[in-house]
């Protein structure tokens, strides 16, 4: 007599693997997951970001923040009867993959906007797909000023809610510039990640410092690779050549390495001013250790700056979502801020065109604003008014305090002048 | 090859292009469309992949060099404004196709995992440049600012309609072709080299040249995937020049099979649905896609398109022996048996 056999059968995994084939195949000819397109009962909000690998909390952030958002639409009833639903897909941090998701929500979820929480790479991908299917979309992370201030870029429908490079190019060499006339701070050095981003950062950092204090010295520039997990060499370098200021575009776990590590060769003991570009978002200080006193940074995100009730209850809001919020939240929660306005103008209408000419030139209440107000400047589709600060790290507390605004009539001022040097106006 | 599998491949990829190009008229989604044209383009990739693994027994790392040069050459040319959508064309393909012959002539000398490593290397080089050349790719942010799709004859490629029927016919003649290479005295030579270099050797082919030139010719054709891409999604990526994608290519290869002729479009085919819905469904795309491929090559332990050919070809033998056992005994049938499953042929 022949012993049953037990356990999975090849023959019923391959069974099962036919089966999941067919599915697949079938649900492929008839356009998957294809939901009915055009206006429906649910206004559809697309977000392609990064939810997976090293970048993920910029996703996460960014979700948590849209999610609060589209929830506060739905409870104030929509719009017309229509309330919103958010769809965030993971681009992996691909920006080949963020065409592909954007033109998916887009094209297969039916989705009438798009909030593009992609890193500056994945941004202009997006950016592109948008020039094809023009839904109205706000980019609330890409901070790389040639997105909007490039025309060859530019999109009709496409805005940007974020802070961008040159705002805080500006803003941190004014910041700077006092400091060193202050304290004498001639010798610097830079320590950023290698890659775009990182290097024009520090690039546009150490120009306006030097338009401003032009008796400044750069001793030395080092370029650790993007995720590098051992800095060892690179604070030991810095250690050597004893510059008197340095300033840092590494963000996120890479700027928390960096610091633990510099911390253990009492890198931050001394008299060095420390500038950086990602500091003071509120996860990044927390997971510091020991965070050192007196660290300066362009602001990111704090829930007591700007000292306004609404961003306090931001704070709490958010924090029923999520754990701290970041800059990528505050941006994503702005570009609903605009969404949910140009909607209200448009009576419900989705149409990309309708709600782009609405939203182009448009002024908003914000509680992120030291102003209180936040405005999408109409000749580039880009924000201004949001803060342009500068702080100081509290180790007890690790947060910020001593917030110094930049003016934003300086700021301009010297991003017309950026804009003739590079060929956009 | 005869007249008559010629006839029959032209047949073929009639048949296959007129229901390409029927699908949108029966299913008119956006997202299909948007789907086939990925299809596409990767599909050429892992096809022309396979005529150096399948069929020369070449194990390159480093295919996705090619198809990133291709899309690439061809933003560049496209955004200059100085060339036509033609010429741009045919100078992205033959830039490919020289960068292969580069490559491959260094290459192809070398046996196994050796060439895998060295076109490996060749790749990461070449994306190391992209990076690194900011002023001229885009570094890290690719070539930004879209890429231009002039009329092409009077066809405006910037229709999302005359861009997928553009894009498919481009598909067929690809696949047309590389079938036909695979078909030809040349492409058993292949088969020959793979199989026993040495017997090709003493055979009087000069080993060396018949892999530069497939070398060559699967780089063009990889080319034409990324110049594809490159046209739709309006930009060109480092990450098409990253081991990642030729990895993908690769996957794509051993789900869909590496014998049959066409098993890297239907592995293309499948990968591509796969990305899809996982990306819908989970964050953790990596771990699904993971043990989705694990579980496919565990289970079946050869390509999907293999295992339903060999499936159908012993089924074909298992019943041959019936009729051909009376008259010529059961020896005979078991020959038979190993003769049915001959899928390049």
């Amino acid at each position: 007599m022949s012993k049953p056999k037990t356990g999975v059968r090849r023959r019923d995994v391959l069974k099962s693997a036919s089966a999941v084939a067919g599915v697949a195949a079938a649900s492929a000819v008839t356009g998957f997951p294809f939901v009915a397109k055009g206006q429906g009962k649910v206004i559809r909000v697309g977000m392609p970001t990064i939810l997976s690998g090293r970048v993920a909390i910029l996703g996460e952030s960014s979700r948590a923040a849209a999610q609060l958002a589209v929830q506060e639409f739905n409870a104030a009833g929509g719009i017309n009867g229509r309330k919103m639903e958010l769809i965030a897909r993971d681009s992996k941090g691909s920006p080949n993959e963020a065409a592909r998701v954007t033109r998916d929500l887009i094209n297969s979820d039916g989705c009438e906007i798009i909030i593009d929480a992609e890193a500056s790479s994945g941004s202009f991908a997006v950016q592109e797909v948008i020039r094809s299917l023009p839904v109205l979309c706000i980019h609330t992370c890409s901070e790389t000023s040639a997105l909007s201030a490039d025309p060859a870029i530019r999109v009709p429908t496409a805005f940007r809610s974020a802070r961008q490079g040159i705002h805080d190019a500006v803003g941190g060499g004014r910041f700077a510039a006092e400091l060193v006339k202050k304290r004498n701070l001639k010798r610097w050095m830079t320590c950023s990640p290698d890659y775009a981003y990182g290097r024009d950062n520090t690039a546009e950092f150490m120009e306006y410092l030097k338009i401003f204090e032009p008796s400044v010295e750069v001793v030395d520039q080092a370029w650790p690779k993007l995720f590098e997990p051992d800095y060892t060499a690179f604070v030991t370098r810095i250690l050597q050549v004893k510059p008197q200021a340095m300033y840092s575009a590494l963000w996120g776990g890479d700027l928390v390495s960096f610091i633990e590590q510099a911390n253990l060769y009492g890198m931050f003991a001394g008299d060095l001013a420390f500038f950086s570009g990602g500091l003071a978002d509120p996860p990044v200080l927390k997971a510091i250790r020991q965070l050192p006193d007196g660290l300066n940074s362009v602001y990111r995100y704090d829930p007591q700056y700007p000292a306004h009730k609404g961003n306090a209850d931001f704070y709490d809001n958010y924090r029923k979502i999520h754990p701290d919020p970041t800059n990528w939240s505050w941006q994503n929660y702005t570009a609903f801020t605009f969404v949910t306005k140009a909607l209200k103008a448009t009576n419900g209408n989705t149409d990309g065109k309708a709600l782009a000419d609405v939203i182009r030139g448009m002024e908003i209440d914000s509680p992120f604003s030291p102003t209180g107000k936040i405005t999408m400047r109409a000749e580039d589709q880009t924000i201004i008014g949001y803060p342009v600060a500068w702080g100081k790290t509290v180790s007890k507390s690790k947060g910020m305090t001593d917030w110094v605004a930049v003016d934003w009539g300086e700021i301009q001022e010297h991003e017309k002048e950026w804009k003739r040097r590079k060929g956009y106006v | 090859m005869g007249t008559t599998t010629f006839r029959r491949d032209l047949v073929i990829a009639v048949i296959a292009l007129v229901v390409l190009l029927g699908i949108p008229l029966v299913f008119p989604s956006a997202a299909l469309r948007d789907f086939i044209i990925y299809v596409v383009a990767y599909g050429l990739l892992a096809i022309s992949l396979n005529l150096l693994t399948g069929y020369t027994g070449l194990v390159s790392f480093g295919h996705a060099l090619y198809f990133a040069a291709g899309a690439y050459a061809f933003g560049l040319l496209m955004q200059s404004g100085k060339v036509s959508t033609l010429s741009a064309f045919a100078l992205s393909i033959l830039f490919s196709a020289f960068l292969a012959l580069v490559v491959g002539a260094i290459c192809v000398r070398l046996k196994e995992i050796y060439f895998a490593f060295l076109t490996l290397a060749f790749q990461m080089l070449f994306y190391s440049v992209i990076l690194t050349w900011v002023s001229l790719t885009g570094g890290d942010q690719g070539l930004m600012g879209g890429i231009p799709r002039p009329p092409l004859f009077g066809i405006d490629l910037g229709d999302p309609h005359v861009f997928y029927v553009f894009s498919c016919v481009l598909f067929v003649v690809c696949v047309f072709l590389l079938r036909q290479i695979t078909e030809s005295p040349f492409g058993y030579t292949l088969r020959m080299i793979r199989d026993n270099q040495e017997r090709a050797v003493f055979l009087g082919v000069n080993v060396f040249r018949a892999k530069l030139l497939a070398f060559v010719l699967a780089g063009s054709i990889a080319s034409v995937g990324g110049i594809v891409l490159a046209l739709f999604a309006s930009g060109a990526y480092p990450g098409y020049a990253f081991w990642t994608t030729s990895g993908e290519a690769i996957f794509m290869i051993m789900l869909g099979g590496s014998q049959v002729f066409i098993g890297p479009i239907v592995g293309a085919v499948l990968l591509q649905l796969l990305n899809h819905i996982v990306t819908i469904y989970t964050e953790h795309n990596g771990l699904f896609l993971g043990i989705i491929i694990l579980v496919a090559v565990l289970g079946l332990r050869r390509g999907i398109a293999d295992f339903i050919y060999e499936a159908w070809a012993g089924r074909r033998a298992a019943r041959a022996p019936a009729v051909t056992a009376k008259a010529q005994g059961t020896e005979a049938a078991a020959g038979n048996k190993e003769a049915a499953y001959d899928p390049l042929s």
